[in-house]
């Protein structure tokens, strides 16, 4: 039962696993919520109150589980940030489970190309490209898209010098 | 066994539950969510195809339409399920209302979720107090 170190990661590998078993796959969301420090039960009063401002601790912990294989992934994190990133991947599986993945994944292609012809009708130097949208715009437009796609891949050399 | 609530019914329950798990300052709370093949018509589990031919069958056919079932507790033990403190709430969700149900999930867990840690906002400030003293002495 691996921990992922990014999310992305722990969504990629949930995404594979529904796909595959899709009847039993559940995804498990652990909010805990503890002291940051336990006092003892015949602790003094007073260190009870200064373990008291030290204040609570909380984890959550995402868990990928199909009992039929036993597979079971799992995300940590601490950071009140990534809530509701990961909250929206919880409503991008549950769709994908709801029976949706379909039409998701048409759209979604719609606006990648849609995206990648904006991006190179505005500037023939080109923002680089993400690795689903190049080929098809080389495919529409050979000569500028190349040109396109030689330039950024250069300039964003650079930039990492 | 207890029914399914409505959306608003659930939304209202989790944020309770979240709350008293604040106010005590320690607790769990557990979310599942999976997809809703149940009927009650065949009470026996799904059939069980070979491995080869469901793995065929998933690649092959799409997947039909099912609601997805949400699940809230708060992960009492044994004990405190006799004593009444266990928490259990379920609702399903069609696949339609998904994206709305999820837009005020997210808000609702934002909310409940304040023992995680803020983002960290002090390197930044650090950055700040260093141009200003850049600036004060230029």
């Amino acid at each position: 039962m691996p921990f992922y170190e990014k999310s992305e990661d722990w969504l990629h590998h949930s995404s594979l696993l529904l796909a595959a078993r899709p009847d039993t796959t559940r995804i498990t969301t652990n909010y805990h919520l503890s002291p940051a420090r336990r006092t003892p039960k015949n602790a003094a009063p007073e260190q009870a109150a200064e373990d008291a401002k030290k204040g609570t601790r909380g984890h959550l912990v995402i868990t990928t589980f199909d009992p039929k294989s036993g597979a079971s992934l799992k995300y940590r994190t601490s950071k009140a940030q990534e809530v509701g990133r990961l909250v929206q991947m919880l409503g991008n599986l549950a769709a994908k489970a709801a029976g949706r993945k379909e039409e998701d994944e048409e759209v979604k292609k719609e606006e990648d190309v849609e995206m990648g012809d904006g991006a190179a009708a505005e500037s023939g130097v080109a923002t680089p490209m993400t690795g689903g949208a190049g080929p098809a715009v080389q495919q529409q437009q050979p000569p500028q898209a190349g040109g396109g796609g030689g330039g950024g891949k250069g300039k964003k050399k650079k930039g990492k010098r | 066994m207890s029914k399914h609530l409505s959306q608003e019914e659930f939304f209202t329950a989790l944020s309770s539950l979240f709350t008293t798990q604040k106010t005590t300052q320690k607790g769990t709370v557990l979310l599942t969510q999976k997809r809703f093949t149940y009927s009650p018509s065949s009470p026996s589990p799904p059939e069980p195809t070979p491995e080869s031919e469901s793995d065929l069958s998933a690649l092959t056919t799409p997947l039909p339409p099912a609601p997805i079932l949400i699940r809230a507790t708060n992960a009492k033990s044994s004990s405190g399920r006799k004593e009444g403190k266990k928490v259990k709430l379920s609702t399903l969700v069609q696949p339609d209302d998904l994206d709305a149900f999820y837009v005020r999930y997210a808000e609702v867990c934002k909310a409940g979720m304040s023992g995680l840690k803020p983002r960290d906002r002090t390197k930044r400030k650090a950055k700040e107090k260093a141009r200003k003293k850049m600036k004060a002495q230029a």
